[in-house]
């Protein structure tokens, strides 16, 4: 089985998105042999009112529920969240988050952030955090949005021992203290692995001997992406069958008590 | 040629990505990772340097790689990781260049780097064929270096980097040069929608468009469409220069690159790359939804059909 932690539906502002229906990205899943998949709103990534792009979400996946799982985009700075966190929980059966801190301009170190980490948590909703959307260079003229340094995902991680993180669309980590061997910081993260490299510097390999195949998930980024980098990157992994099923699903079915 | 043609590889050289599931598309490869790779059968001989055609059919051309600068501790094994990565992806030839760590580079920088560079051709025989990196700011030193490099080491084109944008008179004699010697050019290029300050001379693919209209005879390549920048509008910018091929190498592996350039320039016109960014580099190719004739096109085709237009 695979089960991909990072999906998207609907449309993103500054690019036409393939397979952006839950009925295209099933047909490429299958394509594919993806069986699962994480998905959250594209649009909500610059919606002002993020919700909106949840409810399209939740109509989206309604009869997909066995295969697509939805997440929520929330702005802790943005009316009424706690409404839309209660919301997109108990009715649209979301069962985790995706949080945007440089698209929506917040700190995740400030005390809105923290409130919904902390809520999220009380819910035992799954908290991801994409580092990136698309890369910088080809950034539209109107706007230029920074990755999520990975200094403030380590002081997120210390600050929230409880909470459980997924991080998304990063490289990198093994100059960080988040990719190092007993870097002192609570296990509440793991790593997915669509932009790692897994030959020449092989960083997804020294993930899995720094913090354990049990840390690594896998995940594309599609319609974003080709999922194929993704999957050629399993391909040519060394090491264990053992080790490539937990990430390849093993992992993701335990974060998300599937 | 067959998507199912066959290349010697020894056992510890067993691409983990074979030919058939670069081509076929992710579902096929996983379907078939258990099975034999298309190149553990006894057939030709992957080695090009041992085939009478140094370009034969069938092979995987990346058309943009490099090799480490000696500056880096660790070059040779670095050096080393890559053609084991090529191995394991079924990449049977890189074409090569080594940069200098700073720019713009002096002669005797890009002296240094293409003996490097003609030393790794010679570690890894028929693996390693070599770009001529040169500053053309150094004329005629510039020029001896390309001749020295095409005529004498048996490299298989140019590089140029950024130190001057392509249309700046001081590269025209640099295309002059490879249009008399029959080689390409591969052009560093990016379109950003702002200034990039380290770069302040970097081409896109308009100026290789603009260089390409003044020498119809070049053979130019866009460097790495998905290198980071707006690659829709490389891909627009280059509609109408024929003569301008489009490597798909860079770290981007956005859905849709490779089928947008295929559909607007043609496949006739793309080359694979992967820039070091390898496992993206061949993901692309397989993601796209292309025939697997297409696919053979730029996967090594259309590089062979460019490199057999040397003069020499």
């Amino acid at each position: 089985m695979i089960i991909d932690v990072n999906a998207y539906l609907g449309h993103f502002a500054f690019r036409r998105l393939r397979h952006n229906t839950a009925a295209a990205l099933l047909a490429l899943m299958d394509s594919r042999n993806i069986d699962k998949a994480v998905v959250s709103s594209a649009s909500s990534i610059t919606y002002r009112n993020a919700q909106a792009g949840n409810e399209e979400v939740a109509a989206e996946v309604r009869v997909h529920r066995d295969r697509l799982i939805p997440f929520a985009v929330i702005n802790p700075f943005y009316a009424g969240w706690q409404d839309d966190l209660k919301i997109c929980h108990e009715q649209f059966g979301m069962a985790g988050l995706r949080l945007y801190p440089k698209w929506h301009n917040y700190q995740l170190s400030s005390k809105c952030c923290k409130e919904l980490v902390d809520a999220a948590t009380e819910r035992g909703m799954v908290i991801s955090i994409p580092i990136r959307v698309e890369d910088n260079r080809q950034r539209s003229w109107l706007l230029n949005v920074p990755d999520v340094p990975l200094e403030e995902i380590v002081e997120l991680v210390k600050t929230h021992p409880k909470a459980r993180f997924i991080l998304l669309n990063g490289i990198g980590y093994t100059r960080s203290p988040l990719g190092r061997k007993d870097n002192g910081l609570p296990s509440n993260y793991a790593i997915e692995l669509s932009r790692l490299s897994a030959v020449l510097a092989n960083e997804l390999g020294q993930l899995i001997t720094n913090l354990g195949a049990e840390r690594v998930m896998f995940g594309t980024g599609m319609p974003f992406k080709y999922p194929d980098p993704a999957l050629v990157k399993l391909e040519v992994l060394d090491t264990s069958e053992p080790e490539k099923e937990k990430i390849r699903s093993q992992n993701a079915m335990t974060w998300l008590r599937l | 040629m067959t998507i199912a043609q066959t290349t010697q590889s020894s056992p510890e050289h067993r691409p983990h990505v074979s030919r058939r599931s670069l081509l076929k598309g992710s579902a096929a490869a996983v379907v078939a990772s258990a099975l034999i790779s298309a190149r553990t059968a006894a057939g030709e001989q992957s080695i090009p340097g041992a085939s009478s055609d140094p370009f034969g059919k069938g092979k995987v051309i990346d058309c943009h790689a490099h090799l480490n600068h000696r500056s880096r501790s660790t070059w040779e094994a670095d050096d080393r990781k890559l053609i084991e990565a090529a191995d394991k992806l079924g990449i049977d030839q890189l074409c090569c260049s080594i940069l200098t760590p700073h720019r713009p580079a002096t002669a005797e920088g890009f002296r240094q780097c293409n003996q490097w560079t003609a030393d790794g051709m010679r570690r890894f025989p028929g693996r390693v064929l070599g770009y001529c990196y040169v500053n053309p700011g150094y004329g005629r030193e510039a020029l001896e270096e390309i001749h020295r490099c095409i005529e004498d080491r048996g490299f298989i084109g140019i590089k140029l980097y950024n130190e001057y944008t392509c249309t700046e008179p001081v590269v025209f004699p640099i295309v002059e040069l490879a249009i008399e010697l029959g080689v390409p050019i591969l052009h560093h290029a990016s379109h950003s929608h702002y200034f990039v300050e380290d770069q302040p001379r970097m081409s896109d693919g308009g100026h290789l468009a603009e260089l390409a209209h003044r020498y119809p005879e070049a053979m130019l390549i866009c460097a790495h469409i998905s290198g980071g920048g707006d690659w829709e509008w490389t891909i627009k910018a280059l509609r109408h220069a024929p003569n301008v091929l489009l490597d798909t190498s860079g770290s981007v592996t956005d859905d849709g690159s490779v089928d947008m350039a295929a559909a607007v320039v043609g496949v006739d016109r793309l080359v694979f790359g992967c820039d070091s960014s390898m496992t993206a580099g061949v993901g692309k190719i397989r993601g796209a939804n292309l025939s697997t004739q297409d696919k053979e096109k730029i996967l090594g085709e259309n590089m062979m059909k460019l490199l057999r237009r040397r003069k020499l």
